[in-house]
């Protein structure tokens, strides 16, 4: 009871001591977020008449999200590998925030299907009351619940740690959690859900056995980058860098890393739908350089683009790399629309002809009202939570 | 009289617009609340045809059908009939069959290297004449042996029934429509909003559904049960269809099968279609028919 009311009086504390910008911040995004979020009420009294979905895209911009968040839950699980796995301490001071970013983002993931579904009351008896072990959505969707859980526990160990109050076994208890959570995002929770489209023969350019892999290393690219931005906007926020100009290098090499590995798949993924030859491959490559070209340039000229920028030393300074993180979490949104949204154009049936599907607003407010609701709570938490740079600043 | 200033009469219009609004406002949203709290009701408790007996599968059946492409004039009276015998709403466009006209002429070898003609009309699924000199193609559920719909659906909603049909549960859909995207056949639809169907349409025998669950083609089950056809064989004018048991050799499907040429739609898949599409010339004394409307407002498709 004690740690509960300590908790409590420091939340308090530290959100007294907030100043007038931050209010200003979270009114703003209370308001994007209610906005956004008004359109999922409607929706979900009036059903998904409004979007552009349609029986012939049954999976519109909502599944590009969940396929979108959950790859930038990746990056968190990196940094705690890093200081646990491979004694990086250089990177504690991201520790509790990295983990923060996961579970943003895996809410986000699970809030996207529970936007997208027809009955999300009843999806809630997803796994125990209603469950099919051979669909790849019921693995996906239940290991998200385990990740979730898998990052609660690191959180409150991790805190444990910061805060001083772990003996040498809840140390231990932390440091293991961190490792694991990079196996379990990476061979469970990213891997099932490349293999949601992976295992579906009727679409050309989801089935394909390197589809799980190729979820893995656009996971990990998208999600450091995302761990990268948050680290150089709250720097520049608190006005002191939270990792030094060493770690920030050391970022973009790993960032480097993981980007050879996606634009090298992406890349050979097209050259093969190009020069395999086969109808349904022929259509898409049509459909991706037609009429979908722009998005289809967000995502290799921005791949292509941040590659070279990072195998440059002078892109990974914190304003390097603030584009270079960018310029990576747009290009991977713009494969997931790519791969999800538009890959479903191609018609099952020439007799179909031209199928059409642009995201509305009624797509989209959602989704921007379920980001700022994250990012709000993000923000509360950070003020909240006794994070490391907090506490060996104030040396509580 | 005293004049109103610029402010008050900003504040005075803003009280009377709110009083005016707001009421209506109030009242929508609380109706909206109560749409939801009744989906989520309904939602968890499942009460879709509760009250519909639907007959158990018949032991040692596989049902399947034949459609003579040679006798099919496309005239769609399939398409409307199982419409109306399985309360399917106007809001599901494109309906559970699906006739197209097809790019090919009769006896024409298809290649599909071989350059051929696109429609002249640009959509083979909303043409509104009968050509004689095209083949036209119904397309619904294949009933697939193995179907790709039931291993990806995450509750069970949709599953093989013993006798063959694939069936969907509609207490159990959450309307995450990975059937639909797993489909090759494009056979599932979507309530995408609350279904409506007229009273005296409403066919007592075949549940109604809510909007946020599939639905698809479930070869009448109500009447194939009962030993009836299906009511898409039954208003054939041209008996292009024909509808039976796959496992008894002496069945009508099963001699066709046996004794003409066919073909079923993506067997490289390995779904194993049960739908078997006869590939005979089109005969001269056919009837003809005006093909029934299809509204041109097929959600998704460029008209």
């Amino acid at each position: 009871m004690k740690v509960v009311k300590d908790a409590i009086g420091y939340a308090i504390e530290n959100l007294a001591a907030a100043d007038m910008k931050f209010y200003i911040y979270c009114l703003i995004l209370l308001i994007i977020a209610g906005v956004g979020l008004s359109g999922a009420v409607t929706a979900l009294a009036e059903g998904h008449v409004h979007s552009n979905m349609s029986d012939m895209v049954p999976w519109g911009i909502l599944i590009s999200g969940l396929a979108f968040f959950i790859g930038l839950s990746a990056g968190a699980t990196m940094v705690g590998l890093l200081i646990h796995g491979f004694g990086r301490d250089d990177y504690h001071p991201m520790g509790t925030r990295a983990i923060l970013i996961g579970m943003m983002c895996i809410f986000a993931a699970m809030g996207c299907v529970m936007m997208d579904v027809g009955n999300p009351f009843r999806a809630m008896k997803i796994p125990f009351l209603l469950r099919n072990e051979t669909s790849m959505f019921f693995i996906s969707s239940s290991s998200y619940m385990g990740f979730t859980a898998l990052l609660i526990a690191e959180l409150v160990s991790t805190i444990y740690v910061t805060i001083g109050r772990a003996g040498s076994r809840g140390r231990k208890i932390a440091k293991y959690l961190g490792i694991l959570a990079v196996p379990y995002a990476l061979i469970v929770v990213h891997s099932f859900t490349g293999t949601i489209f992976g295992v579906v023969k009727a679409r050309e350019m989801w089935n394909t056995p390197l589809l799980p892999v190729h979820f893995v290393t656009s996971a990990l690219a998208s999600g450091f980058a995302l761990v990268i931005l948050v680290t150089i906007i709250t720097s520049w926020v608190n006005k002191k860098d939270l990792v030094s100009r060493e770690t920030y290098n050391h970022m973009g090499i790993m960032l480097c890393f993981f980007l050879i590995a996606t634009v090298f798949l992406d890349t050979f993924d097209y050259l093969i739908l190009k020069y395999s030859g086969t109808v349904e491959g022929l259509e898409t490559w049509h459909l991706f350089t037609g009429r979908y070209l722009p998005v289809f340039l967000i995502n290799m000229v921005g791949l292509y683009a941040a590659l070279i920028m990072t195998i440059s030393k002078k892109f990974r300074s914190p304003r390097g790399l603030f584009f270079v993180s960018v310029i990576v979490i747009i290009a991977i949104a713009a494969y997931r629309i790519n791969l999800i949204s538009i890959a479903q154009l191609i018609p099952l049936y020439h007799e179909l002809g031209e199928i059409q599907y642009v995201p509305n607003m009624h797509e989209v407010a959602p989704l921007i009202g379920l980001m700022a609701a994250l990012m709000l709570l993000y923000a509360i938490l950070t003020k909240v939570l006794p994070l490391e740079d907090k506490v060996h600043k104030t040396g509580e | 009289m005293r004049k109103l200033s610029r402010r008050e009469i900003i504040k005075l219009a803003s009280i009377v617009g709110a009083g005016v609004l707001m009421p209506g406002e109030v009242q929508a949203f609380g109706s909206m609340i109560d749409t939801i709290v009744q989906k989520m009701s309904e939602g968890i408790k499942g009460t879709i045809g509760k009250d519909i007996e639907t007959p158990p599968p018949i032991p040692g059946a596989r049902f399947g059908m034949v459609i003579d492409l040679g006798l099919c004039i496309g005239c769609r009276r399939c398409s409307y009939g199982c419409k109306l015998e399985n309360n399917v709403p106007d809001s599901i466009n494109p309906p559970y069959i699906m006739v197209f006209e097809t790019k090919y002429k009769p006896g024409q070898i298809i290649d599909e290297n071989s350059p051929v003609k696109e429609h002249e009309s640009g959509n083979g699924l909303l043409y509104s004449k009968l050509r004689r000199d095209r083949m036209y193609m119904p397309v619904q559920c294949n009933h697939c042996d193995d179907p790709p719909c039931t291993k990806v659906c995450p509750t069970k909603a949709t599953y093989k029934s013993a006798d063959g049909i694939v069936m969907m549960d509609y207490n159990k859909c959450i309307g995450c429509r990975y059937c639909m995207a797993a489909c090759p056949y494009g056979a599932r639809r979507f309530n995408w909003s609350k279904p409506e169907i007229p009273p005296e349409k409403i066919n007592p025998l075949v549940p109604l559904r809510t909007d946020g669950v599939v639905e698809k083609c479930t070869f009448c089950v109500h009447r194939t049960r009962r030993g009836k056809t299906t009511r898409c064989v039954e208003v054939c004018p041209n008996k292009a269809r024909t509808f039976g048991n796959l496992n008894d050799p002496d069945s009508a499907v099963s001699r066709l099968i046996a004794s003409e040429r066919y073909f079923r739609l993506k067997v490289g898949l390995n779904t194993g279609p049960e739908i078997w599409y006869l590939t005979r010339p089109k005969r001269k004394p056919m009837a003809w028919y005006k093909p029934i409307p299809i509204s041109p407002d097929v959600r998704g498709l460029k008209k």
